[in-house]
């Protein structure tokens, strides 16, 4: 990103091809819609060549690429005003696993539950399970301290937890 | 440990990333039977949480990436190619020549419409001045006539119709110290005879001492010889206060 930020836009190229499919599958898993996703993942690396100068080389990437990624999600709210509808339909089409039937109908359920979440929530937990950011990563991202994110993300666990057990008890019932 | 911070552990745990040289997170997990079942709960949740199949992006955003990457690099070039020159040491070497013949011309032919514009310029300023004056005198409020008084001072000498307004306040207003700041503005205007026979005139309209001492003071300082009469008839009253007489006898022999 260095590289970028004095000039060589070449080196956008690089960046993309190591973070585009990461960043496309934080953006499916916090708003649940592919089209939006892809949209916003342009958007992203094209925010990154505006606001290069602001890169700061002593600073992660990730974080600093997570950090635009969510400006760009919450524009994308303020302009389209779209309900998050995580649903089973958004997600089959990539699911290519041999498991069995109980273990879809856990995956199913889970999704279910992840999309009944508020989004801080949901965003928090797309960023610490599925792109396996450090917590000072994410403290840097989201600005407060690491003993925050820890507590932050505890919560956010259990607020899962609380939904996908109450939908399996339903389910069950 | 209590209970919230163990469980400020469980996702260290579950990464495998916890930080217990000590023990004492598994310490308490041994110890509570709550936060263990927690634990182990949340834990299967987290695994399947992990489970969750990757998308993958449809070739399409690559294209378009890739379009809107060449799109940018072109535009960015063609911006270097077409101001390479205000870089150039020649051009704003230039440029620091040109501004400073701009403002020395400016300046010079500024210097001609002096006359027109800034003359016409300051008679709407006094204009304004004289306007406010006036019309700060007629105020109910007296603390507002007392700013008109003020006013007065900012309008030039020769006005007579701020003069007017003056020698009516000095002659009529109710109030004391309006009073006595217009006798102290009317001084400005003692160049015009206008003003000189109205302070004169003034002596005997007033009824508080105040007043009459300091228009006393104000015609021996100017030494208006005119005014003899004027004291003499303010003397030959009955009520005089005993101060004011003092002050006109005074000003009577200043007067000789």
């Amino acid at each position: 990103m260095q590289a970028v930020r004095d000039g060589d836009l070449g080196g956008l190229a690089i960046l993309f091809e190591r973070h585009h499919r990461p960043l496309f599958n934080y953006f499916v898993h916090v708003n649940g819609n592919r089209d939006l996703s892809e949209d916003l993942v342009q958007d992203v690396f094209f925010r990154m060549l505006k606001y290069r100068k602001s890169y700061q080389p002593d600073r992660s990437f990730t974080a600093w690429m997570y950090q635009i990624a969510r400006n760009a999600h919450v524009d994308s709210i303020g302009k389209r005003k779209f309900e998050v509808a995580l649903g089973e339909k958004e997600f089959a089409s990539g699911n290519k696993m041999d498991e069995n039937l109980k273990r879809k109908q856990e995956i199913t359920l889970l999704k279910r539950a992840m999309s009944l979440l508020p989004l801080e929530k949901r965003e928090l937990l797309v960023l610490t399970r599925y792109q396996n950011l450090k917590y000072e990563e994410i403290a840097s991202i989201l600005g407060c301290e690491v003993g925050a994110v820890k507590v932050r993300v505890y919560r956010a666990v259990r607020a899962l937890g609380e939904i996908y057990f109450e939908l399996a008890g339903e389910k069950a019932s | 440990m209590n209970c919230e911070e163990a469980r400020t552990q469980f996702v260290d745990y579950w990464r495998g990333t916890l930080e217990d040289p000590v023990g004492e997170f598994r310490g308490h997990l041994d110890s509570c039977e709550r936060c263990q079942a927690e634990a182990n709960e949340l834990r299967d949740l987290w695994g399947t949480l992990g489970a969750l199949p990757e998308e993958d992006p449809s070739l399409d955003l690559r294209v378009r990436f890739y379009d809107s990457l060449r799109a940018w690099r072109q535009r960015e070039s063609e911006r270097r190619k077409g101001w390479w020159w205000i870089r150039h040491p020649a051009f704003q070497a230039a440029s620091a020549a040109a501004i400073l013949v701009i403002g020395v011309a400016t300046g010079y032919f500024m210097r001609g419409r002096d006359t027109s514009e800034v003359s016409q310029l300051r008679g709407e300023v006094y204009n304004m001045r004289q306007l406010v004056a006036l019309s700060l005198l007629q105020q109910q409020n007296a603390s507002d006539r007392l700013r008109g008084v003020n006013y007065a001072y900012r309008v030039e000498q020769s006005d007579p119709q701020v003069l007017s307004a003056l020698l009516t306040t000095l002659d009529h207003d109710s109030n004391v110290n309006v009073r006595l700041a217009a006798v102290d503005a009317v001084r400005n205007f003692t160049d015009s005879p206008v003003g000189r026979r109205g302070l004169v005139q003034a002596l005997a309209k007033q009824d508080s001492p105040l007043v009459q001492i300091a228009i006393l003071d104000q015609i021996v300082e100017l030494h208006e010889k005119s005014a003899v009469s004027a004291i003499q008839f303010l003397l030959s009253g009955q009520d005089v206060n005993p101060d004011v007489r003092q002050r006109a006898q005074w000003a009577l022999k200043q007067l000789q």
